[in-house]
């Protein structure tokens, strides 16, 4: 709302409004955080805190030792730079290839081009779990089970359709007449891709790499689906692992389940602005 | 711009990555999917055609039916009461109440969060022994009310569901920037003429809203309510007594027994499913809102 809104005269229950209003408010903000806030303080205590005392007690001694062992005993640290390698890769290669796609879709008129975009959205929409037979079949022909490779193809394929729409969705903003001066200047295809276009679809680029890190990131199914070597697990097959090897060591799971929650976060309090500018030029046009 | 001739090869080649991954692993797969539905196929030895039996034995397991059904709430739930409850959310934040962007930073995190680590995180929560759940409720007197959420019949996919449905950030979001792109012309004319900011969230907002921003959510909510499968895995692995097992957890687990016909026949089922469900909400949305479009094209010739 502008500043300059007129406020409205009072109603009956205008009063009303604003307590449920604020209760509301206060019970979504508490109903995210008090559990995120438990998990921690649970992942300080002792094993005997965690079993036998109070679930709201605090811990007598912050067990700054369940990280280490976490990270040490149970092999996180190789998890999330396993994790970081796939992401990274992933992102990069999707980044790259859907710049590429979205390029021709969004500046250039040619037959099937309706086409090939109803493709990408529709895209979005397939359940992928469903496809988790295809997938596993198709990186085992290709040679791929259980490598870096394997999972770096995958995510940055089913990141595609996402990636593709965010970035052609800012290209579309961009004014034709920049690119046509150019062209008139004698800059070709990959002069004005490179020179114009690229430069000025940063922010959705930046978009459309958050949103497909935090994917990578954050997913389990197919990790677990095409990686076996305890080498090459990710973090979330390791959290998945950890909670049967370990299902007595509860504070070190926590620990565990903290650490791997702290990359997502602050990726997200850091990239806060274009990931919801992104997500929502996307969706909202739906 | 139009295509010149010497653009052609270029264009062909910058767009080739993109279309061979969708077709790769977007159209191929799906094809495949229903392919294998219609054999019989252990993953090694030779399939054989077996037709539509997959299908006879899918509709056969109690297990699976539960499955579709725990889907089909699952998907209604997200669609027509999450959705709403970020609904009001986003009315409510884009009036800028104080402190309105750390609200929202705080209530996306679960979008976020990995599903394995809040599926362990609520798994701790809904602890017989020490948890969370268990101790407000001794605390606050029931404890009477304590018990196994997970591991009881009648709790096990309520308690699964619910936690779910109050992570309304995404949807929030996503609304709330819809709604940011309305005139506030028609907010100061409604506060003239004397409309409360509830009248003016039902009469202006919500119309407004509905055939873009709602129905996107609408939309998304529910397929999220269909792919469910981590946290399902995680929570229960679909027990006690399959009450809380999904379609795709049924199609891992014949997976898991090198039962590819029925998995794939499993995953077309889901397919189709969802697919209804789009259409569905579609036509659920069109029509009725003359009214909204009314002022969309007030909209559009002011601009």
């Amino acid at each position: 709302m502008s500043e300059t809104r007129l406020r409205a005269r009072p109603h009956g229950w205008d009063l009303l409004l604003a307590v449920v209003r604020w209760i509301l408010i206060i019970f979504f903000a508490v109903y995210t955080l008090f559990p995120l806030l438990w998990l921690i303080v649970s992942s300080l205590k002792t094993n005997f805190e965690f079993l036998a005392g109070s679930p709201f007690a605090l811990p007598a001694v912050p067990q700054w030792q369940n990280y280490k062992n976490a990270l040490t005993v149970a092999g996180l640290g190789r998890m999330l730079m396993n994790s970081v390698i796939v992401g990274l890769s992933a992102t990069a290669v999707n980044v790259i290839i859907a710049s590429m796609g979205a390029y021709c879709i969004s500046r250039f008129r040619f037959n099937g081009r309706e086409r090939i975009f109803t493709l990408f959205t529709a895209g979005i929409l397939v359940p992928l779990n469903a496809l988790m037979v295809p997938y596993f079949v198709i990186i085992n022909k290709l040679g791929l089970y259980n490598t870096y490779g394997g999972m770096i193809l995958l995510y940055c394929a089913i990141g595609i359709p996402m990636s593709t729409f965010l970035i052609r969705g800012l290209m579309d903003s961009i004014p034709m007449e920049l690119e046509e001066a150019a062209y008139i200047d004698g800059c070709g295809f990959f002069g004005r891709f490179f020179h114009i276009i690229l430069p000025l679809s940063r922010t959705g680029i930046v978009t459309a790499a958050t949103f497909e890190f935090l994917t990578c990131w954050n997913e389990f199914v197919f990790a677990n689906l095409i990686v076996s070597s305890e080498k090459l697990r990710t973090i979330q097959v390791g959290i998945r692992y950890f909670t049967n090897q370990f299902s007595t060591d509860y504070v070190s799971m926590y620990a565990a389940i903290v650490i791997s929650i702290i990359p997502s976060i602050l990726g997200y309090v850091l990239f806060q602005e274009q990931i919801i500018a992104g997500m929502t030029s996307g969706a909202v046009k739906g | 711009m139009k295509l010149e001739r010497s653009d052609r090869g270029p264009l062909i080649a910058f767009m080739l990555p993109a279309i061979t991954v969708m077709v790769v692993f977007f159209v191929i797969p799906v094809l495949y999917v229903v392919v294998v539905s219609f054999l019989k196929w252990n993953g090694i030895s030779a399939p054989t055609f077996r037709a539509l039996k997959n299908f006879a034995l899918l509709f056969k397991d109690k297990a699976f039916a539960r499955s579709v059904l725990n889907n089909v709430i699952w998907a209604l739930v997200a669609g027509f009461i999450q959705v709403p409850l970020a609904m009001v959310m986003a009315i409510i934040l884009s009036r800028k109440p104080k402190g309105w962007k750390f609200f929202r930073t705080v209530y996306f995190f679960p979008q976020v969060i990995s599903g394995i680590a809040l599926a362990t995180l609520w798994r701790a929560i809904y602890r017989a022994d020490t948890g969370l759940l268990n101790g407000l409720l001794t605390a606050v007197g029931r404890g009477d009310l304590a018990k196994d959420w997970l591991g009881t019949v009648s709790s096990a996919f309520p308690a699964v569901l619910i936690y779910w449905v109050f992570y309304v950030g995404y949807y929030m979001v996503i609304m709330m920037a819809d709604i940011t792109t309305i005139d506030t012309s028609y907010y100061e004319a409604a506060t003239i003429d004397g409309a409360s900011d509830f009248q003016q969230a039902i009469y202006i907002t919500i119309p407004l809203i509905k055939k873009t921003s709602l129905l996107t959510c609408v939309t998304l909510a529910s397929v999220m309510g269909l792919r469910q499968f981590e946290q399902v895995y995680m929570l229960t692995n679909g027990g006690p007594a399959n009450t809380t097992s999904t379609i795709v957890l049924y199609m891992y687990k014949k997976m898991q027994d090198a039962n590819y016909g029925m998995a794939s026949a499993s995953a077309v089922i889901l397919i189709i499913v969802g697919v209804i469900f789009i259409v569905c909400i579609r036509k659920l949305f069109e029509g009725r809102s003359e009214q909204a479009q009314m002022i969309r094209k007030a909209r559009r010739g002011v601009k």
